[in-house]
C-alpha cells in the first residue's frame, strides 16, 4: 500500500486545491451556513460524511454498473450518458438513506446534522466531488484514492467554513460600509482567506 | 392579447435587471466564481444555462397541472439533469477546448439553484410562454452578470479580452504599458472573490439610491 500516495492525495485536496476556497465549490452554503462556528462546524461534519459515501457509491456505480452493462452491450462506455442522472439520484437517495439511518440508529449525532442534510442533496461540492473523480484519471483507477480525495474534500470544506464563521463571529461588531454588509465583505474575507491557501501550493513539489 | 404580451415582457425584464438571479438574489455563485476568469468561458457557460434554463421551465410547464406536489423536485432534478447532459455532450462536440477548462462546471448545471429556484416559483404555476419568458430573462442576466465579471477580471488579469481563439476576435491594451503592471491575480482564485464582493457592494449602493430617490 503506498501510503504516501494517498497523504499526497489528502493534502492536495484540504491544503492546496481547497474546495471551497480554490475549486469554488460549495459557495453557497459558505456564504449561507457560516454565521456561527457551532452550525458551520456542524454542516462540515454533515458533508464531510455524505460526500465521502457519495464519493465511493457514485465510484461503484460507474465501475460495477454502468461499465459491465455497457461492456455486455459491446462497449464499456455505451451507457456514460447516464452519467450525470445516475450520479443525482445516488447522492439524492445517499442523503435520504443517511438521513433514515442516522435518525433510528444514532439519534444524537441526527439531531446534530438533522437540519443541514436535506440541504446537502444541491450542495454543489457533493456532486462536484464525484465528478472530479470521474474525470481525473489517477482517481478513477483507485477505489481507495478515490474514497481519500472525497474525505479529504469533506475536510477541507469542513476547515473553510468552520474559519470563515471564526471570522465572521468577529466581523459582526465591526464598522462594515453599507453596502458592504452581508454578502460584500463576506466574499472580501473569502477572498483575504484564498490568498492565503494559496501559499499551500508550494507543497506539493 | 397585448396585456398578455406585456406582462410576459415584464418577467424578461424583470429577471434581466431588477431581480437580477446572480448580482440581487444571490444564486448561483459557484459558476459565478468559477468560469468568469475570461468571457469566453463566461458566455458559453452563459449559453449553456440559458439552453438548460429555457428547456426545464418549459417541459416542467407543460406538466404542471400533472405534477404531484412530493415528487415534484426530483422530476424538475430529473429533468434538468437529462438537459444538462445534452448541453454537456454538444459542447464536448463543438467547442471541445473551452468544454475543457469549463470542467465539473458544466455538468454542475444540474445543482444550480437558479434552475430549481425558476422550476419551482415560475414555471410550476404560470403558462408555458410566461415561464419561457421568466426563463429567457433570467439566463440572460446571468449571462450578463457572468460577462459583466469576465471582463473586470480578463482586462485586469491578462491585459485584454479574447473570445473564440479560431475565430480570431481579441482586442488588448497596450502590452508595453500594461504587461509590467498586469494584476495575475485577478484571474486566480482570490480575483473572483474580490471582484464579486465590490461589483455585489457597487449593486447594494445603486439599488439604495435608487429606493431612496424612489421613495422622496
Amino acid at each position: 500500500m503506498d501510503f504516501g500516495a494517498l497523504a499526497g492525495v489528502f493534502i492536495g485536496v484540504v491544503l492546496i486545491n481547497n474546495f471551497v476556497l480554490a475549486r469554488f465549490l460549495g459557495i453557497c452554503p459558505f456564504l449561507g451556513v457560516s454565521r456561527k462556528v457551532d452550525m458551520a462546524f456542524g454542516m462540515g461534519c454533515a458533508v464531510t460524511f455524505v460526500m465521502t459515501v457519495s464519493g465511493v457509491v457514485t465510484w461503484l456505480i460507474v465501475h460495477a454498473v454502468l461499465m459491465p452493462v455497457g461492456r455486455w452491450l459491446g462497449n464499456p462506455e455505451a451507457l456514460f450518458f447516464l452519467k450525470y442522472v445516475a450520479f443525482i439520484m445516488v447522492i439524492a437517495a445517499m442523503v435520504q438513506l443517511v438521513e433514515m439511518y442516522l435518525k433510528k440508529f444514532f439519534r444524537p449525532l441526527y439531531n446534530a446534522f438533522g437540519v443541514f442534510l436535506p440541504l446537502i442533496t444541491t450542495n454543489c461540492a457533493i456532486l462536484g466531488a464525484c465528478l472530479l473523480i470521474d474525470m481525473n484519471e489517477m482517481y478513477r483507477s483507485s477505489l481507495l484514492k478515490s474514497t481519500v480525495f472525497a474525505f479529504g474534500g469533506g475536510i477541507g470544506f469542513a476547515m473553510a467554513i468552520t474559519i470563515m464563521a471564526g471570522i465572521r463571529e468577529h466581523v459582526r461588531f465591526s464598522d462594515v460600509p453599507k453596502p458592504l454588509q452581508g454578502a460584500g465583505i463576506t466574499l472580501l474575507t473569502a477572498c483575504i482567506l484564498s490568498l492565503a491557501f494559496m501559499g499551500f501550493a508550494g507543497i506539493g513539489k | 392579447m397585448a396585456e398578455a404580451d406585456n406582462s410576459n415582457l415584464r418577467q424578461f425584464t424583470d429577471g434581466l435587471v431588477a431581480n437580477n438571479p446572480t448580482l440581487v438574489q444571490l444564486l448561483g455563485m459557484c459558476p459565478t466564481l468559477a468560469v468568469t476568469n475570461s468571457v469566453e468561458n463566461a458566455l458559453v457557460m452563459g449559453a449553456a444555462v440559458i439552453f438548460v434554463l429555457v428547456m426545464s421551465n418549459l417541459i416542467t410547464s407543460a406538466l404542471r397541472n400533472r405534477l404531484q406536489p412530493h415528487v415534484r423536485i426530483l422530476i424538475f432534478t430529473l429533468t434538468i439533469a437529462t438537459f444538462v447532459t445534452i448541453a454537456d455532450l454538444a459542447l464536448k462536440a463543438y467547442v471541445f477546448e473551452v468544454s475543457r477548462k469549463l470542467g465539473p462546471f458544466v455538468p454542475l448545471i444540474i445543482v444550480n439553484c437558479i434552475i430549481i429556484a425558476r422550476a419551482e416559483v415560475v414555471a410550476s404555476r404560470q403558462g408555458v410562454a410566461r415561464s419561457v419568458a421568466d426563463a429567457f430573462g433570467c439566463g440572460l442576466g446571468f449571462t450578463l452578470a457572468l460577462c459583466l465579471l469576465g471582463v473586470i477580471r480578463e482586462l485586469l488579469g491578462s491585459g485584454g479580452i479574447t473570445v473564440m481563439r479560431d475565430w480570431g476576435w481579441s482586442w488588448h491594451l497596450d502590452p508595453k504599458v500594461f504587461e509590467p503592471h498586469a494584476w495575475v491575480i485577478m484571474i486566480m482564485p482570490p480575483g473572483a472573490f474580490l471582484t464579486l464582493g465590490i461589483v455585489i457592494g457597487v449593486v447594494n449602493h445603486l439599488r439604495s439610491r435608487a429606493a431612496a430617490k424612489g421613495g422622496a
